[in-house]
């Protein structure tokens, strides 16, 4: 399984409604993208770090695990901002290089942390059912559910011819490595399309009719979690214009 | 490559799901389609969505916000053709940002413009012409995947160039800029991934011709009309 969905199976807020999990952290999302960089968005990632690792209870190994790589792009990224090019022998400082670098990261980083918010919570097969709710055709819907229950299995197979060739030397060489690589792609296509195929022959056992449908529990969204959070993003923008005012 | 959550200004981020929207709604209703056609297609899509995921999970870091790794839209689109690769890989991308954090919700317009629609039409259309130029099938699969893999770098790079115009010389200078370092790590990769598919469509031919039929890649063989004895 995958860390980040299996936090997600595993988090306090596994049974609170989607709907409830969207609006906080899309709305600090929107927070992040829409106020200034800075307070705004140090105030928004300090709000979803604080929601992850209290109330959600992500333990922080694994936040800093899942943080670690697109942190790592968004601080390489900034480097860039920081020079200015006028020719091809002419490079120099950007004037505003360092605040526009640092008001991107920054951005960027509390987007991550509010990203990660409904990642660590939320497991995709609470969302995928609900999708239609919102105007997804179903059966797209129902093509990203089945995209969803067979990646695991294929990223287990994966794992698994990975260590056969490993332990059987397949990445010795260039060569080996390429060809090694090229066995997992290949088995991974034959494994998938042996499930679609099996899968097709079960269902029309059971008299399929083009219908994927599965039991989605019912729960209402909390109107005090809903009211609380629309409080949080009122307050956050709040005191994000306040501290520009004063300076 | 994805660009990374909160990357892009907000202006910017909406701009590109504008863009986007078309080609996926004109991938979906390709796709409802299909389905309604064949609802047994449903099964194989879901199986291919699943396969190009696993195809694009192998990434290496890359500088500029986003990573560098085998996009797997080259052979997604040569396998299942590009209206459908659209929708796919709108799924696969928000699956890899929902469960590998990889990309953003707010950048998803715009990855999906890079990696779901300008990817998988040029791997498509190189393959058709090179194809219909008389080129082999291997040489055709690996034009397809690496021209795809540069296309995707190259609409990156220009999103990029785009957001952060270079203060001295705009958006042709922060082209240069994003596109030369882009350079260093692409072209290998865009290379690497060309051979890379060329041998997996190789041994797809060998182990799986039937699978590769039902997909239309290669021609069913011409029947014979003999009588038994």
């Amino acid at each position: 399984m995958l860390a980040l969905d299996a936090a997600a199976y595993a988090s306090p807020w596994r049974r609170r409604h989607p709907a409830e999990k969207a609006l906080l952290a899309l709305g600090l999302l929107g927070c992040a993208l829409l106020l200034p960089p800075w307070p705004g968005a140090a105030l928004v990632g300090v709000t979803a770090a604080v929601a992850l690792l209290g109330p959600a209870a992500l333990p922080p190994r694994l936040l800093a695990r899942a943080a670690r790589t697109p942190l790592l792009f968004i601080l390489t990224g900034s480097v860039p901002m920081l020079v200015a090019v006028s020719g091809p022998t002419s490079v120099r400082w950007a004037p505003d290089g360092v605040a526009t670098a640092g008001a991107t990261a920054g951005r960027a980083a509390a987007a991550l942390l509010c990203l990660l918010l409904f990642a660590a919570t939320t497991p995709l097969a609470d969302v995928l059912p609900r999708l239609h709710r919102i105007g997804v055709p179903t059966a797209v819907t129902e093509v990203a559910a089945l995209i969803y229950r067979m990646l695991f299995l294929l990223l287990d197979s994966v794992h698994a011819v990975r260590q056969a060739q490993a332990a059987r030397l397949g990445y010795r060489t260039w060569a080996s490595t390429y060809r090694s690589l090229a066995g997992q792609a290949g088995a991974v296509f034959l494994r998938a399309f042996s499930l679609a195929r099996r899968l097709e022959e079960g269902l029309a056992l059971r008299g399929y009719t083009g219908s994927l449908a599965v039991r989605t529990e019912v729960r209402r969204p909390s109107a005090a979690f809903l009211a609380t959070t629309v409080l949080l993003l009122a307050a956050l923008v709040l005191a994000t214009r306040m501290l520009v005012v004063t300076g | 490559m994805h660009i990374a959550e909160g990357y892009l200004p907000p202006v910017q981020a909406a701009a590109w799901f504008a863009v986007s929207t078309p080609f996926v709604i004109h991938g979906t209703r390709n796709l409802v389609h299909q389905v309604r056609g064949n609802p047994d297609a449903k099964l194989l899509l879901g199986a291919s969505g699943a396969f190009t995921f696993v195809l694009s999970a192998l990434k290496i870091p890359s500088v500029t916000g986003s990573c560098s790794h085998p996009t797997g839209v080259g052979l997604g689109a040569i396998l299942f053709r590009a209206p459908v690769m659209s929708v796919l890989g709108t799924i696969v991308l928000l699956f890899q940002a929902l469960l590998l954090a990889h990309g953003g919700l707010s950048t998803l317009g715009a990855n999906v413009f890079s990696m779901a629609i300008v990817g998988p039409w040029v791997a498509y259309g190189v393959f058709v012409l090179v194809r219909r130029l008389g080129g082999g099938l291997g040489v055709s699969v690996f034009c397809a995947a690496a021209l795809a893999d540069l296309a995707t770098y190259c609409v990156t790079s220009a999103q990029l160039a785009l957001a952060f115009p270079d203060p001295d010389s705009g958006f042709v200078g922060a082209l240069a800029k994003f596109g030369s370092i882009f350079a260093l790590t692409q072209i290998p990769l865009a290379i690497s991934e060309g051979l890379l598919t060329v041998l997996v469509v190789r041994l797809l031919t060998r182990v799986s011709p039937q699978e590769l039929r039902r997909l239309g890649l290669l021609r069913r063989p011409a029947t014979t009309g003999g009588v038994a004895a």
